[in-house]
């Protein structure tokens, strides 16, 4: 081979400062695309995608642009350990970097738990190719053929015995591989993500997140903890509920204040807002501010409720959307020896992430600057070019940890008001939201209205199920109104759908719903349909057991689609750990539920509940959990996000709701929307099934959704009385009629 | 415009002081109704002490005033003339050696944090309840970390870190 490198490496340092590749190191890059609307991020990666996230820097440490934004999931750390593992290095060769819109193509929002399975194959594609780039260099460097150079800890052996580390083959001249040409490596490089268990150095081991001493001592910056020199503060008033419009404003008394740099209002666009030099004062400011607004007539949690009804629909027979429709309902009630109906309902909840958002914005002449938190920075680029009437390509979002996501920071609003402001002053702003402005401004898990029909053959086989329900879209919730009526004509919401399908076998079902936008701002929430649908499905199955008298259990492994033994397994699994057989004393109760998130991970849940009648309370003592997600990256950190879904599970379970009366969300504060705390929390069992011969899947959502039908069954086994309305209360469960 | 600029104004006679982290910090006279939290973030620019709920209801914002956890949203400067702080930044300074507080050391141990935000005011309730119980039981830990919210809900790997490094601080 005669010098390799002349063909496929190109010297193009111009280009590299205008993407902001400003480091030198090796690049294996493929073209830029962005999306001009202000939508969403949501193209899947390919393959070609990661060959500009992965550079080699002179030295040899390799740094890795996670295409994913990092909210305590661990999902860097998880595709970190990909890399690593196909360039055969360890946890200190390798730096993770969360990256602005400038270091890399334009990537999908953070959601739906895709990081790893998303993920996976594309950055272990990359590292592959980036690996076989500078085994090729390694072969020009020395003179040896690449067959006959085998790989070493972050470099390669020679033939005759000698060690070429990465660090001796970077240059120290930016430089970039194109794509084209980084194929002339091999055909397809062997992707070691891919191995043998027993063969990997990464993947598969508890490695730390490089950020714990950080955070552990205080030093990790969140979006909130950005600051600039010459930094201003700023406030918009929000409307106080959806749907207001600004009447009128008066800023004289707050302009007069000598720290207030400016006040802004603009009627047009519903806008007040003002800027301080002073942090501490600026809130005098916003309270000399004489704001009118014109209130929402009739927007409350009643009419709401009633929009979204699934017992009005039905009158209707009003249902846009089949999922599933197979065999003959009728034929099969006949068929059932013992049937069962219900409504089932699940409330309108909050994010609830502890670090409220904020962004920092400096609008300059030739570019504008945004420092915030969210899960899909290009998203915020688009939106905070729209909202000061820039071009998408002036706008740099540097990208922060966020202090929670949960689907709640698809977008960043404080960093568009605090562009609008910076846009007016020129100098940095800084715009924090509090917590009661999170708590009403932002968007919200919508409400689930179920009917359930469904019935057992004398042996023991679901005879029939049909499952009507009724939420609002939640993908397309973002969608701006003038677009998303189209839209909700040729769309079933996938979101709202999500984990609807029953994993059982049944000749005979129906399942079909609707997604009805009300004027409540919607858009993800953990999980998204899962948990509501999951809620409803494992609720109805406890109920069929009870009502055949059989154990639930047994009722669920006997009715499992023949696909599902990965299903059965866990099952079996947490029902094992729990002792599931074993009486249980009085005033406690066992419940058991499962799900399958997105058809992929397969989880099952038991809860012990004790009712405590003389504190009237309902107690979650224990949880026990096993879940199957295939190939794990690393069990320490898919135990982590399981736990966050069992406690997130509890609390929805007991806990989450808010009520919106006249277009305002009544619970502004954790003293009123309370989660759940950490003397409420049940001991934990979790269980990984080990089966590192099927690709990793989701886990970020993966567990919530069996874990309050769990709990409600075993409620029911503890007391005999069904919960079919969450959250649950003593007090509910105890009165007349339907808890 | 002119660049505008936080007025710093010059200390007085009768300026408040306050200890930060064994650093004294003179306030300025119209700054003593900020909240504790504000003035250690904005004035002093420790941002490790987390703004949550502003209500003293979700524990982000938890530091030692004399040794005990105190919510600083809730707490005016005012309260705090002639008072000890200490903040997450100078938590490993309570220590002999000056290294990680073996709370910071067994939350990485146990994997701890998941966005991490919360976790600064959970180490402070932590370590407040290990100087004044240095061994205490599981259920002593649940009911002192009831006052710090966790989303990501790292709440049973909490109790597991606080009770290793009770062992630490037992030693």
């Amino acid at each position: 081979m005669t010098s390799p490198s002349n063909a496929y490496v190109i010297n193009r340092r111009d280009f590299l400062m205008k993407c902001g590749w400003l480091s030198a190191g090796v690049t294996v890059l493929s073209s830029c695309n962005s999306i001009m609307i202000a939508l969403p991020s949501t193209t899947d990666p390919e393959l070609e995608d990661s060959l500009s996230w992965i550079q080699v820097l002179p030295g040899g440490k390799v740094r890795f642009y996670c295409p994913r934004m990092e909210m305590g999931q661990a999902t860097s750390l998880g595709l970190t350990q990909v890399v690593a593992e196909e360039l055969n290095i360890g946890p200190q060769d390798i730096e993770c970097v969360l990256p602005d819109t400038n270091q890399t193509p334009p990537f999908k929002m953070t959601v739906g738990s895709e990081g790893i399975f998303e993920f996976f194959k594309p950055v272990s594609y990359g590292a592959a190719r980036m690996r076989e780039v500078l085994r090729l260099l390694a072969a020009e460097k020395s003179g040896f053929p690449t067959n006959q150079i085998t790989e070493d800890r972050r470099g390669f052996i020679l033939p005759d015995g000698g060690k070429l580390d990465y660090g001796a083959l970077v240059p120290s001249e930016p430089m970039i591989v194109s794509a084209d040409a980084s194929e002339k490596t091999d055909e397809v490089p062997r992707q070691y993500a891919f191995r043998h268990i027993g063969e990997y150095n990464a993947i598969g081991h508890r490695w730390k997140p490089p950020e714990m001493e950080a955070i552990v001592t205080g030093q990790t910056v969140f979006s909130r903890d950005t600051t600039l020199e010459n930094m201003l503060y700023g406030q918009v008033v929000r409307p106080p509920a959806f749907g207001a419009i600004l009447k009128s404003a008066d800023g004289r008394a707050a302009k007069a204040m000598s720290h207030t740099v400016s006040v802004i209002i603009n009627t047009d666009d519903n806008f007040v807002g003002v800027v301080s030099s002073d942090p501490f004062l600026l809130s005098t400011a916003i309270d000399a501010l004489d704001v009118q607004w014109e209130l929402p007539e009739n927007l409350n949690q009643e009419q709401i409720d009633a929009q979204l009804n699934v017992k009005t629909l039905r009158v209707r027979d009003d249902f846009e959307h089949t999922l599933k429709n197979s065999g003959d309902i009728s034929k099969g009630r006949r068929a059932a020896k013992h049937r069962a109906t219900a409504h089932y309902g699940t409330s309108f909840a909050l994010h609830a992430a502890m670090e409220p958002r904020a962004g920092l914005a400096w609008v300059k002449e030739d570019r504008v600057e945004i420092w915030c938190g969210c899960q899909d920075p290009f998203f915020v680029q688009k939106r905070v070019a729209q909202a000061i009437g820039r071009n998408v390509g002036d706008v740099v979002v540097h990208t922060h940890r966020m202090g929670g996501g949960f689907g709640g920071r698809v977008p960043c609003q404080a960093s568009e008001e605090a562009a609008i402001l910076s846009a007016v002053v020129g100098y940095p702003v800084r715009v924090q939201w509090d917590r009661e402005t999170e708590c009403q401004n932002n968007y919200f898990q919508p409400s689930f209205s179920h009917f359930i029909d469904a019935g057992v053959t004398a042996d023991g086989l679901l005879s029939h199920w049909q499952h009507d329900f009724v939420s609002s879209p939640i993908i397309t919730g973002l969608v701006p109104r003038n677009i998303a009526w189209i839209l909700d004509k040729v769309m079933a919401d996938e979101g709202t759908a999500r984990g609807s399908e029953p994993q059982y076998r049944v000749a005979n079902m129906l399942v079909r719903y609707a997604d009805i936008r009300t004027d409540v701002p919607i858009g993800a929430w953990r999980g998204l349909g899962a948990a509501p649908n999951t809620f409803a499905i494992e609720s109805m199955m406890d109920e069929l057991a009870s009502t055949a008298r059989l154990d639930p259990l047994e009722f669920r492994l006997q009715n499992l689609s023949p696909t599902s033994n990965r299903l059965a397994r866990v099952l079996r699994r947490a029902a094992q750990m729990s002792g599931w057989h074993q009486r249980p004393l009085i005033d406690h109760g066992l419940g058991i539920a499962c799900a399958v998130y997105k058809g992929q991970t397969a989880v099952a849940v038991v809860a012990e509940v004790k009712i405590d009648h003389a504190a009237e309370d309902v107690r979650i003592n224990r949880i026990w959990c096993a879940q199957d997600c295939g190939l794990v990256i690393n069990p320490s950190q898919v135990e982590n996000q399981i736990m966050g879904n069992i406690v997130w599970g509890c609390s929805m379970a007991l806990k989450e709701r808010i009520t919106i009366t006249a277009g305002e969300v009544e619970e502004s504060n954790f003293d009123t929307y309370e989660i759940l705390r950490h003397d409420e929390t049940p001991e934990m069992t979790v269980a990984l099934i080990d089966a590192p011969e099927q690709p990793p899947v989701a886990v970020g959502e993966s567990a919530f959704g069996p874990v309050a039908p769990a709990i409600a069954n075993a409620v029911f086994a503890a007391t005999g009385r069904r919960i079919r309305n969450l959250p649950i209360s003593y007090d509910s469960l105890f009165s007349n009629g339907d808890a | 415009m002119v660049a505008p600029s936080i007025e710093t104004p010059s200390g007085k006679e009768d300026d408040m002081k306050i200890v930060v982290n064994g650093k004294t910090t003179t306030i300025p006279k119209e700054y003593r109704d900020v909240r504790l939290l504000d003035f250690i973030r904005d004035y002093i620019g420790l941002k490790g002490t987390k703004y949550g709920c502003g209500k003293g209801l979700c524990g982000a914002c938890t530091v030692h005033i004399d040794g005990v956890a105190t919510r600083s949203c809730i707490t005016p400067l005012a309260q705090t003339e002639g008072r000890n702080i200490t903040t997450i930044e100078g938590l490993s300074g309570t220590t002999t050696t000056g290294s990680l507080h073996p709370v910071q050391k067994a939350w990485i141990e146990d994997d701890v944090p998941q966005c991490g935000y919360c976790q600064s005011g959970q180490i402070m309730t932590a370590a407040a309840l290990l100087r004044r119980n240095p061994d205490p039981t599981i259920e002593e830990i649940r009911d002192e970390m009831a006052g710090n919210l966790c989303r990501c809900g790292t709440y049973d790997r909490i109790q597991r870190a606080i009770s290793r490094a009770s062992k630490e601080v037992g030693k």
